[in-house]
């Protein structure tokens, strides 16, 4: 099921045109031609290239699953729900002051500080909080920049496209913490699809660490929501606390507490058709625990799943060096969050046979799928 | 030294036509001349400021068309000869003062001078400034060859001073631009005093107060002075009859057409059988005139440019004189046999002819026509419209076009009059969606700024020239600052007016005569009149793009940015390299994903060349201006600029 690779007038049309662009930044500093700007993917000037990289890594151009997962993956990890699973943890970072910083446990900074003290890798990138609560990826060298610009983003930062521009720098090395859909785009490049032209730096790709990921908000649709109730430079961070059903906004004045159902309005259009809630094609995946009903015990926690023996080899580090604290995983816990990752699959589904109007088109997926057969939608 | 001081009466040069005119002048003995710039007319003023100091004239780069009529004016009034040059646009500004100036009459002797541009090479009209001679009631003269450019001229002041009016001497760029012999007259001197009387009488016109009022009174007053110039016009030695003296058809033509009426008769040899009226005092028409020679013939063909202007009037004549001189049949603008748009040329007198008296005529072999648009098609370049390389108006479009898609609310830009207006061509960036009169960018701008509760969703920006802005815009401004309409403005301050020939302007510290002048400075004027101003160079592409965006988010009244970087042709730049300018073939990719001709596709400064064979961009040295702008785009930076 091999896919043609197209050009920036067919990106345009089939990701960015039809509200699919998720902003991962993979078409990004490739060229001059795509810009990110505030939150969104910019066509700047047009580029009449037949078979461009932008298309050829975007997470949301027709894909063939089966090739991904035979790639990346040993064929006895899968799991339907949430894709390969080596291990499964519940983890904090040890040092609580550090885990202050952080949104929860503090595992994914804690782990990729370890990965750039050990010298696993020399680069990292992570999304960094700008102005007006915009963000940004940026590529670092020292364990505290990632401390510095730690906790959950709301809105997406074009991640990939700092990785883009990194991996053609004297980075050699590089880890990248990735949604499900920038770790799709990487994926996407590690697989090298056939170019005609332009390189293709992937091999200095290293370590990917996933982060869950339920949504992003759409910047404008934000800005709306909070209708002047505070500046976006006033925001200091957000969640969505398990059970509550509404988005918690932390200001220095106090929360603003806004329900789910206003929420789901300003969720940006392609996180709609995501399938991947858990980030699968990373070597490891991190997101909030959920221990027994008591959420603040568990926002202290993380829960994390190990897929590649690279993501099994750093938490074998992080375990003996004392980098992280292990919880015993609760009975169900797992479960648990394979039932919730499978209703989002579901849900994602049930909306691009809505898009496209036909069961058998799934826009960017293949309804063929072997790996889509179970889902019924 | 300039020929315009040429001493000895009677010797002969080589004169353009604006130089004949400006020649004229001087002959009438002027002691003030104020102009705006305008093709095809600007040479006129730039002649009399390079003599001025030697002649002792005031000459001025008016901010505008109106107020350079009023500095005129003044003079006239106190008593000296004066002249007020534009372009035909430029009537339609000066008209209201215009209106009220033939009113109130004149003292000193004053003439307009006004360069139509037939065709519109130079303008974005085509617009007929013969009308205002009409509709405002003043004398129109139109000179036929350079000789009369000049004495017609002269003799303009004469006929000013006689009537007590304004007079109209019109022009056209082929009378204006092209160079013909002229046979000096005397150089007059100055002996005037200026002294304006004020005390007499209100309606003593020597010695009382200037006032287009009473208006009864004056209104009869100014059409006896239009009365007296058609009886005066009866014996014009400008108005010429060449032709047999029973010709089988009559040409009635003025200004550069009889030059094109005079070919078409030698070229099909017709000097026998067609007559040729040429006028030169085409407002008021002398009737008895016009009775003569509509006698000799039945057959009238009224060759002009544009509009029917003679044609109608030259109607009107023979209507009121049908009984006498019989039923006529007339070719020109109205029966379609000479074009109502665009310039006329020696071919199209002789279509018209040669389709009316029935003479078989092809101006061009048709296969050599047909030899030749193949050549052109498919061995010429092609040469659009662009901005030239070093021009700070493609970086200005660059970041405004940048910045309207970043901003990805479909943002467009008003424009007006200025090299900027290129914009709107192949080789512009397109974002220009309104092109009318200089000021109008903003003034629509304001309107547009206004339309938000009626649904305008789309960020409203305009762009204006640093002339532009003192000529026009600066009213309009003021406007959209008072009504909180939200829009931006760009100015594209290029420190000139570039596209007439780096005239001065009030921005600058040097007037017409190269004499150091107050700067009046742009930002401040903006700023004080209310609105939130940047200033940014063009050339910083990255922190231009930044402040525009950040300026069209501010949803709240007027904000401006000066964009400030002297034109590439600007005397301090021209000739001069800031930087030598390279591709380095190395790191070029070409066509390849990442770049795929960045700068020669897409950016397409002249001086960027696509080097086929190697596949690579190169810089060419003889075009390049040294800017450095292109340095900014590539993203390879394979394009590397050095200090020359």
């Amino acid at each position: 099921m091999a896919h043609q690779i197209m050009g920036q007038k067919e990106l345009k049309e089939q990701v960015q045109d039809a509200g699919l662009c998720t902003g991962c930044g993979a078409c990004i500093n490739l060229c001059p031609y795509q810009v990110f700007y505030h939150d969104r993917t910019i066509v700047l000037n047009p580029c009449d290239i037949k078979a461009g990289r932008c298309y050829a890594f975007c997470p949301r151009t027709p894909v063939d699953l089966q090739a991904l997962h035979a790639h990346f993956f040993q064929e006895s990890d899968l799991t339907p729900e949430i894709g390969p699973v080596k291990a499964f943890f519940i983890v904090r970072a040890a040092d609580a002051e550090q885990r202050k910083q952080a949104q929860h446990g503090g595992t994914v900074s804690a782990l990729m500080s370890l990965a750039l003290q050990e010298g696993m890798i020399d680069t990292a990138i992570v999304a960094e909080n700008q102005e007006r609560f915009l963000h940004a990826g940026v590529a670092v060298q020292q364990p505290m920049e990632i401390w510095e610009r730690g906790k959950s983003k709301f809105i997406v930062s074009p991640t990939v496209a700092e990785f883009n521009r990194a991996a053609r720098s004297d980075a050699e090395r590089i880890g990248v913490v990735a949604t499900p859909c920038q770790a799709f785009a990487l994926a996407k490049m590690r697989l090298k699809p056939e170019l005609s032209s332009g390189d293709n730096p992937i091999d200095k790709l290293k370590l990917v660490i996933g982060l869950f990921c339920g949504f992003t908000l759409s910047w404008a649709k934000l800005l709306d929501l909070l209708h002047k109730k505070t500046g976006l430079d006033a925001i200091t961070g957000m969640d969505v606390p398990p059970g509550k059903d509404v988005l918690e906004i932390y200001t220095e004045e106090g929360v603003l507490v806004f329900p789910m159902e206003d929420v789901q309005a300003c969720i940006r259009e392609a996180c709609r058709y995501c399938i991947d809630t858990t980030a699968e094609y990373a070597d490891l995946s991190v997101g909030s625990a959920r221990l027994s009903g008591n959420w603040e015990e568990s926002r202290s926690w993380n829960q994390v799943i190990v897929r590649t023996d690279v993501g099994m080899a750093l938490m074998a580090l992080a375990r003996n060096s004392g980098t992280l604290e292990f919880h015993d995983v609760p009975t169900g816990n797992l479960e648990m969050l394979k039932k919730a990752a499978w209703e989002k699959k579901r849900t994602a589904l049930k909306n691009l046979v809505e898009k496209s109007g036909s069961a058998d088109d799934l826009i960017y997926l293949d309804a063929r799928d072997r790996l889509l057969a179970d889902l019924k939608y | 030294m300039s020929k315009l001081l040429e001493v000895r009466e009677g010797s002969c040069h080589l004169l353009m036509g604006n130089e004949a005119i400006a020649r004229g002048a001087l002959e009438a003995g002027i002691n003030v001349a104020a102009a705006y710039p305008g093709t095809p007319s600007s040479e006129i003023l730039e002649n009399l400021a390079q003599v001025a100091k030697v002649r002792n004239l005031y000459v001025e780069w008016s901010t505008n068309e109106k107020v350079a009529m009023e500095v005129a004016a003044a003079a006239s009034f106190a008593g000296l000869r004066s002249l007020c040059v534009m372009k035909q646009n430029g009537v339609n500004v000066a008209s209201d003062f215009m209106l009220h100036l033939a009113g109130s009459g004149t003292r000193g002797g004053m003439v307009l001078v006004t360069c139509d541009d037939p065709g519109a090479l130079s303008s974005v009209n085509e617009g007929e400034s013969r009308h205002f001679a009409r509709m405002i009631e003043v004398p129109l003269l139109e000179p036929g060859d350079f000789q009369e450019a000049k004495d017609m001229t002269r003799w303009a002041f004469e006929l000013s001073e006689e009537l007590r009016t304004l007079i109209m001497l019109r022009s056209v760029t082929r009378m204006s631009h092209a160079s013909g012999n002229i046979s000096m007259g005397k150089l007059q001197d100055q002996l005037r005093r200026a002294e304006f009387r004020y005390d007499g009488f209100i309606l003593d016109p020597n010695e009382g107060p200037v006032l287009s009022a009473p208006v009864a009174y004056k209104h009869g007053l100014q059409q006896g002075k239009i009365e007296k110039a058609r009886e005066l016009f009866e014996q014009s030695p400008f108005n010429t009859y060449e032709g047999p003296e029973k010709p089988e058809l009559l040409i009635i033509t003025s200004s550069a057409c009889t030059l094109y009426s005079r070919e078409a008769i030698h070229l099909l040899n017709l000097g026998g059988r067609v007559g040729l009226l040429k006028l030169g005092t085409t407002w008021p028409l002398p009737p008895n005139l016009l009775k003569k020679y509509l006698t000799l013939t039945g057959t009238i063909l009224i060759v002009e440019e544009v509009l029917p202007f003679l044609e109608e009037n030259v109607k009107i004549i023979a209507a009121e004189t049908a009984k006498e001189i019989g039923i006529k049949t007339f070719y020109g603008k109205n029966d379609g046999t000479i074009p109502m748009t665009g310039e006329l040329s020696p071919d199209l007198v002789v279509s018209a002819l040669s389709r009316i008296l029935e003479i078989p005529y092809a101006a061009i072999d048709p296969a050599y026509e047909k030899k030749a648009q193949a050549a052109a098609f498919f061995k010429a370049p092609q040469r659009g419209l662009a901005f030239c390389p070093g021009c700070p108006h493609r970086a200005s479009y660059w970041n405004i076009r940048n910045a309207l898609t970043l901003d990805d609310r479909q943002g467009f830009v008003c424009g007006d009059i200025g090299c900027y207006t290129l914009d709107i061509f192949p080789g512009g960036a397109n974002t220009l969606k309104t092109l009318h009169a200089m000021g109008s960018g903003t003034g629509v701008a304001s309107g547009f700024g206004q339309l938000s509760p009626f649904g305008l969703d789309k960020p409203v920006m305009a762009v204006c020239g640093d002339s532009t802005f003192f000529h026009a815009a600066m009213p309009a401004l003021v406007n959209a600052i008072h009504h909180r309409a939200n829009i931006t403005v760009v100015i594209l301050d290029n420190s000139g007016t570039a596209m007439t020939g780096f005239q001065s302007h009030p921005g600058l510290c040097i007037n017409a005569m190269g004499q150091e002048a107050p700067k009046v400075d742009i930002a401040k004027i903006c700023a004080a009149m209310g609105a939130k101003v940047a200033v940014c160079d063009p050339f910083d592409l990255p922190e231009t793009q930044k402040t525009l965006n950040r300026l069209m988010e501010d949803e709240v009244g007027v904000k401006v940015l000066i964009l400030n970087q002297k034109c590439g042709l600007s005397p301090e730049k021209k000739a001069v390299k800031k930087y030598d300018v390279h591709v380095d073939e190395n790191l070029c990719i070409g066509e390849d994903c990442g770049c795929n001709r960045l700068c020669t596709r897409i950016f397409r400064c002249p001086a960027l060349l696509w080097d086929k064979e190697k596949e690579k961009a190169r810089v060419d040295d003889v075009l390049c201006a040294g800017c450095g702008v292109c340095t900014g785009i590539c993203p390879q930076a394979a394009i590397v600029k050095e200090v020359a």
